[in-house]
């Protein structure tokens, strides 16, 4: 039974409270409406059941406990929100069998059966090959529904799911919502503006500007409120204030017989909820795998994606090595006998210098080239990544995926891509511009730079609010990284101490410049460039440091809820 | 107990890892300058001494740090001989230095700068041990 004693809630930024005095009790194999006027707090409430929204007072027990002390098992609840929450480019088969993967654990098979019976619970069954982003309104909230059905669970929270639809939609996902009510223990709540086919529910909830005006049988709705037909509630509830109608509502309480009846008694509650709680969620690394093939299916199946980055591991490294095709110049020593005269000294300086500042420029430009353009990579790998798939994210959240799987899942994804992205511009702008030093060497500053980039673009990511957000947060962050580095102009030295461990590129820059070190291209660089280069290996330490201050920031923000 | 659906991010925690990858941070560099600074032990040779007499200074171990001047000498089963200028006190200083034979690997040009390990020999002559670019 769920049971809401008193609640209440406020928000510091609007003065009246959205969700004042409400109390409610509903049975289990129970099908709910809850009505009223927009902005009057349906869905307020259905989020503070979830648990999306925190009640400021008042207590929520489901099945005789406190879901403050005892939140609702992942297994118990299925929250479909009121926008679509799948992923477009999956097919209506992938997005309900990722989220069972997600939620339960069981053998392929078994994950198999649960798909094929929940698609034909919810009728759709000819759909299983066809992709989400091409169903029409009623077969994605169809597809909602069966994604929340996997783990059959007893309370069911739909969110104005019927809204937008044709009346034939409409009334078939209503008849789907009450069929599914009728299933052992299992409760349904709909949020819906609309008054039609209100024979189907069990009980109707009637809220005026967060208040309860009523909650019974819908048999008496009309009567009550002293109208002819349900849709002359809404503007009947016009002629009272909401303190009134809530008033007259708790005081008619009692003398009224049609209140919802709440059948379950305490010791069927606890055995509903032992075998609730028995449903295991798959474990960390079951979760992590199954985010990660589920991102290598979708970065895949984007070929404008495929193409871009394909487009950038070619195009990028060939745009560095435009700068020196025919491979680094050869250096021109001076002469060291000191029997050389002060004229020829001069000249021979003088060369050197114009020397110094051609080869070393270009030597420093092709490192730093690489690291910028390799940071891009890095950005456009996971600028997007988190905000894109928000709801979803949050919808399996609340289902029981954990954010550190999620995370695992991602990394292991990036891990392959950084990979490849470094390697391949390490690889071809040393044979193009046959760079010397050691390939390894070489590609560890790059990789752990594109990767540390990677991560700080997707914590970015995860606690943006909006994509453009993201996309600006990446772009700034990305953008600074040249300027601040010190390798055009040298910062002054006070800032550059403050700055200067907080740049990546500077220490990819460097690292990668110290593999030189033996070559008299180091010597060119070092004699033009005023800031001093970071030791190799203080170098690695400190991209591998950018590196875990991006996987924690991300984890943090993947963490947190954001609910929109 | 929070639910799950809200849970909050504590700031201490978020304040906590910043202090703890900054830590990590400054005692990476800490070490590494305590551990890995070249020749870090190795006293930094004081070229007035050297210039006023180098016989007291013999057999001792020294850290020298400049830019290669010329090239001075040259045997083939010996080494060769260059003059480094150091600074010191803000005055510049030539000093000679004998690079042996076994690092003849080590390709040194003009104008190149190096930090140089060296003893003084019986000569006087400043003999390299080891020498690497700063």
């Amino acid at each position: 039974m769920l049971s809401l004693e008193s609640i209440e809630l406020t928000v510091p930024t609007v003065a009246s409270p959205l969700l004042s005095g409400i109390n409610l009790q509903l049975p289990g194999n129970h099908f709910g409406a809850i009505v009223g006027p927009s902005g009057c707090g349906k869905s307020t409430l259905l989020k503070t059941i979830a648990g999306i929204l925190p009640h400021t007072s008042g207590v929520i027990r489901w099945r005789g406990r406190n879901l403050d002390e005892r939140d609702l098992d992942p297994h118990e609840l299925g929250y479909v929100p009121q926008f679509t929450c799948t992923q477009p480019r999956l097919t209506v088969g992938e997005n309900i069998g990722y989220a069972a993967q997600l939620r339960r654990t069981g053998e392929a098979r078994e994950i198999q059966s649960v798909v094929e019976k929940v698609e034909l619970e919810t009728g759709l069954t000819e759909l299983h090959n066809r992709r989400a982003g091409v169903l029409s309104g009623g077969q994605l909230r169809r597809l909602g529904l069966a994604m929340e059905l996997t783990t059959n669970p007893n309370l069911l929270l739909a969110d104005e799911v019927t809204s937008g639809l044709d009346p034939k939609s409409e009334e078939e996902i209503t008849a789907l919502l009450a069929l599914l009510a009728r299933q052992p223990g299992r409760l349904v709540l709909l949020v819906t503006h609309s008054l039609r086919y209100l024979e189907l529910y069990d009980s109707v909830t009637v809220l005026t500007e967060g208040r309860l005006a009523y909650g019974a049988h819908p048999s008496e709705l009309t009567s009550y409120f002293g109208v002819s037909t349900p849709e002359d509630v809404y503007p009947a509830l016009t002629t009272k204030r909401a303190a009134e109608w809530a008033e007259e509502w708790n005081s008619s309480l009692d003398e009224m017989s049609f209140q919802i009846e709440a059948t379950l008694s305490d010791d069927e509650d606890s055995s509903l909820e032992k075998e609730a709680s028995d449903s295991p969620v798959p474990g960390f690394f079951a979760q992590a795998s199954t985010w990660f093939c589920r991102k290598w299916k979708l970065f895949w199946r984007d070929r404008a994606q495929v193409f871009l980055h394909l487009s950038l591991l070619v195009i990028f490294p060939a745009v560095v090595t435009l700068f020196a095709y025919q491979g680094l110049p050869a250096v021109r020593n001076m002469t060291m006998s000191p029997e050389t005269n002060v004229v020829q000294e001069l000249r021979e300086t003088l060369a050197f210098t114009v020397q110094s500042s051609r080869t070393g420029t270009l030597v420093s430009g092709l490192a730093m080239f690489q690291v910028i353009l390799l940071a891009l990579m890095g950005s456009n790998n996971s600028a997007r990544e988190v905000i894109a798939e928000r709801v979803i994210l949050e919808k399996e959240k609340l289902a029981g995926l954990r954010p550190g799987s999620v995370l695992a899942g991602m990394t292991a994804f990036f891990l392959l891509l950084v990979t490849v992205q470094s390697f391949w511009m390490t690889f071809w702008v040393r044979l193009v511009c046959q760079f010397p030093g050691n390939f390894l060497d070489q590609f560890l500053p790059l990789a752990l730079l594109t990767a540390a980039m990677t991560t700080l673009c997707l914590a970015v990511s995860s606690w943006s609010s909006s994509t453009e957000q993201a996309s600006l947060g990446s772009l700034y962050l990305v953008g600074f990284q040249l300027p601040l580095s010190g390798a055009i102009l040298a910062l002054p030295d006070f800032i550059a101490w403050i700055i200067r461990p907080g740049i990546t590129a500077y220490w990819a820059w460097s690292g990668y410049l110290q593999t030189l070190k033996e070559t008299r291209f180091y010597d060119l660089v070092t004699a033009i460039t005023e800031t001093p280069l970071g030791p190799y290996t203080l170098s690695l330490w400190v991209l591998f440091l950018h590196l875990v201050l991006g996987l924690s920031f991300s984890y943090y923000g993947l963490r947190r809820s954001l609910w929109r | 107990m929070s639910r799950r659906a809200h849970q909050q991010i504590s700031v201490t925690k978020l304040a906590l890892l910043l202090a703890g990858v900054g830590f990590l941070g400054v005692g990476g560099f800490w070490l590494y300058r305590l551990m890995g600074g070249q020749y870090r032990t190795v006293e930094t040779l004081d070229p007035e001494s050297y210039y006023e007499n180098a016989n007291n200074l013999k057999g001792n171990t020294y850290r020298v740090e400049g830019w290669i001047g010329n090239s001075l000498g040259w045997n083939p089963g010996k080494g060769r001989l260059f003059s480094i200028v150091t600074q010191s006190q803000n005055k510049d200083y030539v000093l000679p230095i004998f690079v042996p034979h076994d690092l003849q690997t080590i390709n040194i040009q003009k104008k190149q700068k190096y930090m140089v390990k060296v003893m003084v020999n019986d000569q006087g002559i400043l003999s390299v041990l080891e020498m690497t670019k700063p």
